[in-house]
């Protein structure tokens, strides 16, 4: 797990289209998917008893969609700095992720409108299969005044 | 040239109740401890979901929340036998779908307005839409269901989420 963030600000007139946002690697304990199950009030069985998830037809306990949704969001968040605010979020999720393996989190600068930027971002795993796509619109500061 | 048509997975009751409120209205306040539950089991450490002057300088009004966390604000306890096999609970309007599993299929979120701690959310979720499709691995149903988080008493509305449900 990784939670470093910029100690700087970025600004809109940082940025160009096509640029690629630092990659983050993220990899969940047992604990971490039992924690978040607690927090979220969440008893699926799928993402803490391996018996049953096996029976359901997955190889291990999976990681919840919603989690890889919040790290996505944190992903968009924490390289949007304090002054940014994320506007909207989409995810796809294609396919399960599991405890104790490592995923990317990686983003594309897809447009640039005034403040607003608009980011390709994913998780894959090292290798490159996508799990899951999105996309996500940033307000972020500027250097001038609009 | 079209093959035999694929029977439908969705029987009639169940797409007559497109636009139908199936969750909610549910009324909570946001709490710090709350929040920052759900932001340490992320491992989203973010100042501004601890740190009142963090938030402050970032341009809150107060400590705000992870933008995702205002869906978990608003599940309310259910007792032990409301919960199945599986673990789910039982809906209490269920969707009717001749189908053997549902899976998580994504999200799309507008954040409107950010979440402080404090605010009282009221979330209200339909019935937004019900299709079939054919995939790859054959037919399946997509479900969205729509639901908007307003704040009260200003009515403003903080953000609206579509969460897409894949059953096949």
């Amino acid at each position: 797990m990784s939670t470093d963030r910029r100690s700087s600000q970025v600004h809109v007139e940082d940025l160009a289209v096509g640029d690629e946002l630092p990659v983050v690697v993220r990899n969940a304990s047992r604990v971490q998917l039992f924690l978040y199950s607690a927090a979220t009030w969440n008893p699926h069985r799928i993402h803490y008893d391996t018996d049953y998830a096996r029976f359901e037809g997955h190889p291990d306990i999976i990681v919840h969609g919603p989690l890889q949704g919040a790290w996505l969001s944190q992903y968009v968040t924490d390289w949007a700095g304090p002054a940014g605010r994320v506007k909207g979020l989409r995810w796809q999720n294609r396919a399960s992720a599991l405890p104790e393996r490592d995923y990317e989190f990686r983003g594309i600068v897809r447009g640039i409108e005034g403040t607003t930027v608009t980011l390709d971002v994913w998780e894959q795993t090292p290798d490159g299969q996508v799990l899951m796509p999105g996309e996500a619109e940033v307000v972020l500061p500027s250097r001038v005044d609009r | 040239m079209r093959a035999v048509p694929t029977d439908s997975l969705i029987p009639a009751e169940t797409a007559a109740r497109v636009g139908e409120l199936v969750a909610g209205p549910t009324t909570a306040t946001i709490t710090a401890e709350g929040a920052q539950r759900y932001a340490q089991a992320v491992g989203d450490l973010n100042p501004v979901y601890f740190d009142e002057e963090a938030a402050r300088s970032a341009g809150y009004r107060t400590l705000t929340v992870p933008p995702t966390y205002v869906a978990y604000a608003l599940v309310k306890g259910r007792p032990l036998d409301a919960i199945g096999v599986d673990g789910l609970f039982v809906g209490e309007r269920p969707i009717t779908l001749d189908v053997g599993r549902i899976m998580v299929g994504g999200e799309e979120w507008d954040f409107l307005e950010p979440a402080h701690v404090g605010d009282t959310v009221v979330a209200e979720t339909r019935l937004a839409a019900i299709d079939q499709k054919d995939g790859s691995k054959g037919p399946f149903v997509r479900i969205t269901r729509e639901t908007t988080y307003t704040r009260v008493p200003d009515g403003a509305v903080v953000a609206r989420t579509r969460q897409i449900g894949i059953a096949r």
